[in-house]
């Protein structure tokens, strides 16, 4: 590949909060037209980085030189100025408003009279921008109705209208369907000829080769690594993220199947879920697939009394269960890792000490006074198994990591002694090192007896880990296979809607 | 660090704040050797007690004192006029001249400052007498208006003014206290000898203007055939008059307020009311401080001091 | 390690002491009335029925939800209070009925809130005037007063030289302390408005919860008013009018984040104490009324200014 010019140069970027330093004289060198990978293990500075970069953060020392000039980035105002634009994993728009004034939020193309807006100038340059995409969104549609995808591109619109030379973008697929990906990287490649530098952040792998040009690896807020991805291979960016060479990708141990421990028939939610019947035995690990909006963590949410439900029968270690709250769900021995795990999973301003006691606080509390040193003796012993990094056990956890986070979560339905555990996408956002970590739990769990139910958009995740396969369509079982016959073309084939094989 | 040099900068900010207000009070009080009396009222965002508060500022020099006013925010504190009190004892104050929030509320503190041998001298509204007994609690003296004599001055007006013959509003203060109950006993008394005076409502308005708003407009509708009104104050009687202008029916209602506050006695001389009751707070305010000043060289007061009563009309 | 990680974690209530040190210090500077012991235990007196409304506010708040009718809940606890006084019921039990009557105001507030999923703001907006006109209707508008001396005691006595209200004050605070650090009451009330969401997935019976922590927050409106009415010796219909509002000063003073999750009752103390030691310095210093207002809304400003800040530089 030819050498473009350096459109961005960041030299020396030192970040340091009190306590931690987040990032150590980070270098990290952009050129002109190019899909520029940013990998690392959550913590690793990454983000930290983008957002000095969008003029979100101040950094402590170091300089940014775009386009040649100096840059001093103190606001996303000036970010905007020098060309920057960043596309949040949790969109920064504002649902009421339509399209267009979302894309000229800020900046709305001024009529005759001061202070009206011009909106058909406005409504035409959004379409203009819309056009340039390839994509079919109306400017005056509400954002609030658009789907997921749709929504990205009125992102990328916003970046394009503000003539971004620069655009970050964090986690873009993530919520997509393989559709939408696929258009979204036409839309990538679009800007990349036309010169504009993406700066690309996935925990993807598959999506390094599929549309990067560069990769930057970073570690614990270093700059480890700039490669060009055509002479790379993938396990040798995985060592270098992780620091250590992984030898297992999916370490799966399979368990002989034990007795039922959940049997769910005919489960019915209007609109929802249609009659699902399934069971889980003990020892047993089962995927969940299925398309976004299939109705997956419907299925999951039903099950554990969290939504109501309009019929069905559930048995719990053969006797009939009513489950009609978490409460009485967690009673009878389930757990639900939720999918999102910010805004269901943790109490994000408790400490890892409470978070991990919090579904079982009756164990450590006589009279309802809690005891603080049974409570942390547990804690301790499940922070060390799950190897959560927090530099003690009071660290909020609001302060960890994405994966450390989700460590909690798990230490959680651990301290509870669940052995019905449901697992609602558990590596979404997670680095590599500590995937393989809680597939290595999984199977932990499995070998000691428990069952667990996993959801999971990742289909090498599925394939890997389960014991046996479901397969959602539109709210109800399209189909299910054994880990043996399971591939990945069956699997899409009836998440789809075709019939199975 | 950045975390620890923040409270800093808000703390050195609020001591500033404070320093600045130490220095405003600083050539009020302290350091010049006078007497120091403290005035107290109810509230000063009311005209009546502003007015008390410039008698009183008038008399302190002639006296020889040095004064300070205080008062709470809103006229029912009383809670937080007791602290205001409490708070003046402990800063050794040498006289009291109270404004009593609540007839029976203020006794506790009374006997405060009796403890700390400060004399307390009552204006306008009178501390419980039962109370005060019950509570081994003394006062100095009480100046005030008497209240009764007040509100059958304005009876006897509206029975000659209306010819014995009218459908009567009356608007009254917060329940319970002494000052609008001994007014409105006094407005009773004067027309109950009159069997054409008829009081069709009476409601309070809690000695407030907007209340004395709504409440009137809310009588007006229930009773379309009020030709007259009383108000226990001109407050309520002001807010009533816009509440009436409002309707449309200014000049069809005979009115008589009380306090006769500059903003009453101007709207008497255009028509709009027909009288109120003058109780002159200024002189209140004046009368209290030259007692207190006479107080702590040695002379005893008599036990009430009254100060008179005229109708403006 | 340990220890500086705690500093920074406390760093908000070291701020807000720091504010009451220095505070003091000033005062004690302008006027030499400030710093007697008689004072001190004046100002400890007038800070009593502030404090311990903001307890309750303090675990509503950090339940993420609010109370705007402890003010009237108070009034309408010392007027039935004040009336079975009135009518030769014996003194515990009066006082009981007090406590009982707030805490049945507030438990309502909690079914409203909890069980019909009204915002706490419209709920207790709501109980705010329904709490006052009830006790207007029962005294027909009239205080109650002249209560005998052993109920008086309550804010007249001492203890060892510590005058009862305040003695009440501190064992509410420890009581308070303890229930939010190292109960499950207190930790689920941090759960509830740190992650409602995720306190319900994880089996805490929220609503119930809620119903309990308004029910304390009304029953401690109801012990507030015990003292207030021995203090003043009339229980009055109109008492505690936006004294809501000066306890959740107190509460945001002292750190206790109004987005819910984060906060504690040790910081509320010296929130009120703040706003009390501030009254009362500028009583002493004979500053006019109307600024002395302006003052007060300045530290309100200011303590939330610095949460802000403090909250900026953490991320």
């Amino acid at each position: 590949m030819n050498e473009r010019p350096a459109l961005l140069q960041m030299q020396g970027i030192t970040k340091r909060y009190p306590g931690v330093v987040a990032l150590e004289e980070v270098d990290l060198e952009v050129r002109r037209g190019e899909v520029h990978f940013l990998l690392g293990e959550n913590g690793a500075g990454k983000s930290t980085l983008m957002k000095i970069l969008a003029g979100a953060v101040q950094r402590d020392a170091g300089t940014i030189i775009i386009d040649g000039c100096i840059s001093e980035l103190r606001s996303p105002r000036e970010a905007n100025d020098a060309g920057v634009s960043i596309i949040y994993q949790e969109f920064n728009l504002v649902p009421h408003l339509t399209v267009a004034e979302n894309i000229f939020l800020g900046r709305e193309p001024a009529a005759r009279l001061p202070g009206l807006i011009d909106r058909a100038r406005m409504e035409q340059e959004a379409q203009q921008r819309l056009t340039e995409l390839g994509v079919v969104i109306r400017p005056d549609a509400v954002v609030d109705d658009l789907g997921v995808a749709e929504q990205q591109m009125v992102e990328v619109a916003k970046a394009l209208s503000i003539d971004a030379k620069i655009l970050i973008m964090d986690e873009p697929t993530s919520a997509l369907t393989n559709q939408e990906i696929t258009r979204l990287f036409h839309v990538i490649r679009t800007l990349r000829d036309r010169g504009v530098a993406i700066i690309y952040i996935s925990h993807r792998m598959e999506e390094l080769h599929r549309i990067g040009d560069r990769v930057t690896v970073m570690r614990d807020g270093r700059h480890i690594a700039t490669r060009e991805l055509t002479s790379t291979h993938l396990n040798e960016l995985i060592t270098l993220m992780v620091g250590r060479a992984l030898t297992e990708h999916f370490p799966k141990v399979a368990v002989p199947a034990g007795e039922e421990l959940l049997r769910v028939e005919g489960l019915k939610r209007t609109g929802v879920l249609h009659g699902i019947s399934l069971t889980l035995h003990r020892g047993e690990v089962v995927g969940l697939a299925g398309l976004m909006g299939s109705g997956r963590t419907e299925l999951a949410r039903a099950i554990f009394g969290a939504d109501p439900v309009d019929g069905g029968r559930i048995w719990v270690r053969g006797k009939e269960a009513k489950l009609d709250s978490p409460r009485a769900a967690i009673a009878l021995g389930l757990g639900f890792l939720t999918e999102d795990r910010k805004r269901q999973g943790l109490v994000l301003g408790l400490d890892v000490t409470a978070n991990t006691c919090l579904a079982n606080l009756d164990r450590f509390s006589a009279a309802g006074i809690v005891s603080p040193g049974q409570e942390m003796a547990v804690a301790k012993k499940l922070t060390a198994d799950l190897r959560v990094k927090t530099p003690d056990l009071h660290q909020l956890v609001v302060n960890l990591s994405g994966g450390n986070q989700q460590k909690v979560v798990l230490a959680k339905w651990l301290c509870r002694e669940a052995e019905i555990l449901i697992f609602d996408e558990p590596t979404r956002g997670i680095d590599v090192g500590s995937k393989v970590e809680i597939y290595q739990l999984i199977n932990r769990l499995a070998a000691e007896g428990k069952a667990v139910l996993m959801i999971s958009s990742e289909m090498p995740e599925i394939l890997g880990m389960s014991d046996r396969i479901l397969v959602m369509h539109r709210g109800s079982i399209a189909g299910e296979f054994s880990a043996a016959e399971a591939t990945q073309e069956k699997i899409l084939h009836c998440a789809v809607g075709a019939k199975a094989a | 660090m950045k975390t620890s040099f923040l409270p800093l900068l808000v703390t050195v900010l609020a001591a500033g704040l404070l320093a600045g207000c130490g220095r405003q009070a600083k050539d009020a009080p302290d350091g010049s050797g006078r007497p120091v009396v403290a005035l107290v009222v109810k509230t000063l965002n009311n005209p009546f007690f502003i007015e008390m508060q410039q008698g009183a500022e008038a008399a302190a020099s002639a006296a020889g004192v040095q004064l300070i006013v205080q008062a709470a925010e809103r006229e029912v504190d009383v809670e937080r006029q007791m602290q205001i009190i409490e708070n003046l004892i402990q800063r050794k104050v040498d006289a009291l001249v109270v404004a009593p929030s609540g007839s029976r509320e203020i006794v506790p503190v009374i006997v405060k400052a009796n403890r700390a041998g400060i004399p307390v001298l009552v204006v306008d509204t009178r501390a419980d007498a039962a109370a005060l007994q019950a509570a081994g609690g003394q006062t100095a003296a009480f100046i005030g208006s008497d209240n009764y004599e007040g509100g059958k001055v304005a009876g006897e007006f509206l029975v000659e003014k209306m010819g014995g013959r009218a459908r009567i509003a009356v608007l009254e203060g917060i329940p319970g206290h002494e000052t609008g109950d001994a007014r409105l006993r006094g407005f009773r008394d004067a027309i109950k000898d009159s069997p054409g005076m008829v009081i069709i409502a009476s409601q309070p308005a809690n000695w407030e203007r907007d209340q004395g708003y709504n409440v009137f407009q809310n009588i007006m509708q229930a009773h379309p055939t009020v030709d007259a009104m009383f108000a226990a104050s001109d407050l309520m009687a002001l807010g009533a008059l816009e509440a009436i202008a409002a309707a449309g029916r200014t000049g069809r209602i005979t009115i008589v307020g009380f306090d006769a506050l500059p903003e009453a006695r101007a709207a008497v001389q255009r028509g709009a009311m027909a009288a109120t009751v003058a109780q002159d707070p200024a002189s209140m305010g004046r009368i209290g401080i030259e007692w207190a000043a006479r107080i702590l060289k040695g002379e005893i007061p008599p036990d009430e001091i009254s100060v008179p009563i005229q109708l403006v009309k | 390690m340990k220890i500086p990680n705690r500093l920074a974690r406390n760093a908000r209530q070291f701020g807000t002491f720091a504010v009451f040190v220095v505070l003091c210090a000033v005062i004690s500077i302008l006027t030499p009335h400030f710093l007697s012991v008689s004072n001190l235990l004046n100002v400890a007196q007038q800070t009593v029925i502030n404090a311990i409304i903001a307890v309750g506010l303090t675990y509503v708040i950090i339940s993420a939800g609010i109370d705007l009718s402890v003010g009237s809940i108070l009034a309408f606890s010392g007027v039935v209070m004040g009336q079975a006084l009135g009518a030769g019921l014996p003194l515990p039990l009066a006082i009981a009925a007090g406590v009982a009557v707030g805490t049945g105001c507030g438990a309502v507030n909690g079914l409203l809130i909890a069980y019909g999923r009204l915002p706490p703001f419209i709920a207790t907006l709501g109980m705010m005037s329904v709490a006052r006109g009830a006790a207007l209707l029962v005294t027909d508008g009239r205080p109650v007063s002249g209560f005998s001396e052993s109920f008086r005691w309550l804010a007249t006595g001492e203890v060892m030289g510590v005058p009862v209200p305040v003695l009440i004050m501190i064992l509410v605070y420890v009581a308070a302390h303890f229930v939010l650090r190292r109960t499950k009451f207190g930790r689920y009330t941090f759960a509830i408005g740190g992650n409602e969401e995720a306190a319900l997935l994880s089996g805490v019976p929220v609503r119930l919860y809620k119903l309990g922590i308004y029910a304390v927050c009304g029953g401690l409106a109801g012990l507030a008013s015990v003292i207030l009415t021995a203090r003043l010796n009339s229980a009055q219909p109109i008492a505690g009018l936006s004294y809501e509002l000066d306890a959740i000063a107190a509460t945001v003073i002292g750190g206790t984040s109004l987005m819910g999750g984060r906060g504690s009752v040790v910081g509320t103390l010296l929130g009120a104490l703040i706003m009390g030691v501030l009254r009362n310095g500028l009583n002493l210093l004979g500053v006019s009324s109307f600024i002395q207002q302006v003052v007060i809304g300045a530290v309100i400003i200011a303590a939330v200014l610095l949460d802000t800040f403090l909250k900026n530089s953490k991320r």
